[in-house]
């Protein structure tokens, strides 16, 4: 008898199942994949985030005067994806839960993520080499800090002399 | 003095139409779930989904404009009657989202049809349409005001 009542008292008891999102601010999942953002003082610019991109969104452009490389995700070619979050090795990359994209038409195209990334220097000559922030030494070149920061030039040099003395105390041993 | 009235209480109830542009039913499906479902619920804005072009105000366009439907997408854009207001719903509309560069493809949309809104994503989220026609809400009122043109 009089089915609706009972429907009507569960509404009422629980309230509208209605989203107050335009009106109100609404719940955002902690792990929503939304705007990407770049860490540019953690960025390597090894470029795998490039590579593995399938919609293209990731450019990098060089500056003209050689001091870094310029990052770019063009969030309207970006199928938020996180496979860049994913694969960055140094994880400067993150997909915020940022969902409120929508823009004006007449900056689809300017409605980017834009960061500038400078390049290190070789720690002996100085030559132009991928960037080393301190945070990364730890990570990727924690077994030899200080040749994590040399060029490859250099590096082979220092590898040399490391081989060649080891050979002269071995040549030495054997006598 | 009347159209002026009319023109004050239009925006109160815009009419919205979708135009599937070669989609992938992602967009669809939640431009779709923005309305029936009442939890996202676009109707408290006035809006309303209409079957015909004629009736429309504000343009959905969802899908990367493959060229098999690029005329009949131009055909029913011209029927709508100005001033109309174009959402573009997803990535494809913008740059082609996965499917950039196919020769099936012609995105960017905006080489045919001007757009006044985006929203990005690959499919949105309901919140970020529900946005975005508040946007093109906007924008269609300045125009009812203005009495100005999407082409102009």
């Amino acid at each position: 008898m009089l089915p609706f009542l009972k429907v009507l008292v569960r509404n009422l008891r629980q309230g509208p199942s209605t989203d107050p999102f335009p009106f109100a601010p609404t719940y955002t999942p902690a792990r929503f994949r939304g705007r990407a953002e770049l860490d540019e003082n953690q960025c390597i610019l090894c470029g795998i985030c490039r590579h593995v991109c399938a919609a293209g969104a990731i450019q990098f452009r060089a500056a003209e005067d050689g001091s870094g490389m310029e990052f770019r995700v063009w969030h309207n070619s970006c199928t938020y994806c996180g496979l860049c979050a994913h694969y960055c090795p140094t994880k400067a990359i993150r997909m915020t839960n940022d969902w409120h994209l929508s823009h004006k038409g007449e900056d689809m195209y300017s409605f980017a993520e834009t960061k500038f990334v400078k390049l290190g220097s070789c720690a002996e000559c100085g030559a132009t080499i991928q960037p080393r922030p301190a945070a990364i030494v730890e990570k990727l070149g924690a077994r030899y800090p200080e040749r994590f920061m040399l060029c490859p030039k250099c590096k082979r040099e220092t590898l040399a002399n490391h081989a060649a003395s080891r050979k002269v105390i071995r040549v030495e041993e054997a006598r | 003095m009347l159209n002026k009235f009319i023109n004050k209480i239009a925006p109160r109830s815009p009419w919205l139409y979708r135009l599937n542009a070669g989609s992938c039913n992602g967009c669809d499906v939640e431009l779709a779930t923005v309305a029936l479902i009442p939890r996202y619920d676009v109707e408290r804005l006035g809006c309303k989904y209409c079957g015909s072009p004629r009736h429309a105000d504000i343009v959905l366009i969802s899908g990367p404009l493959t060229s098999r439907v690029r005329d009949k997408v131009l055909r029913v854009y011209d029927e709508i009657p100005h001033p109309k207001v174009t959402l573009a719903c997803g990535a494809c509309p913008i740059s082609g989202g996965v499917y950039r560069d196919s020769y099936t493809v012609n995105s960017p949309i905006d080489q045919y049809i001007p757009i006044d809104v985006v929203v990005p994503g690959c499919p949105p989220r309901p919140h970020a349409i529900i946005e975005g026609v508040a946007l093109a809400l906007e924008i269609w009122r300045k125009r009812l005001e203005e009495g100005t043109c999407s082409r102009s």
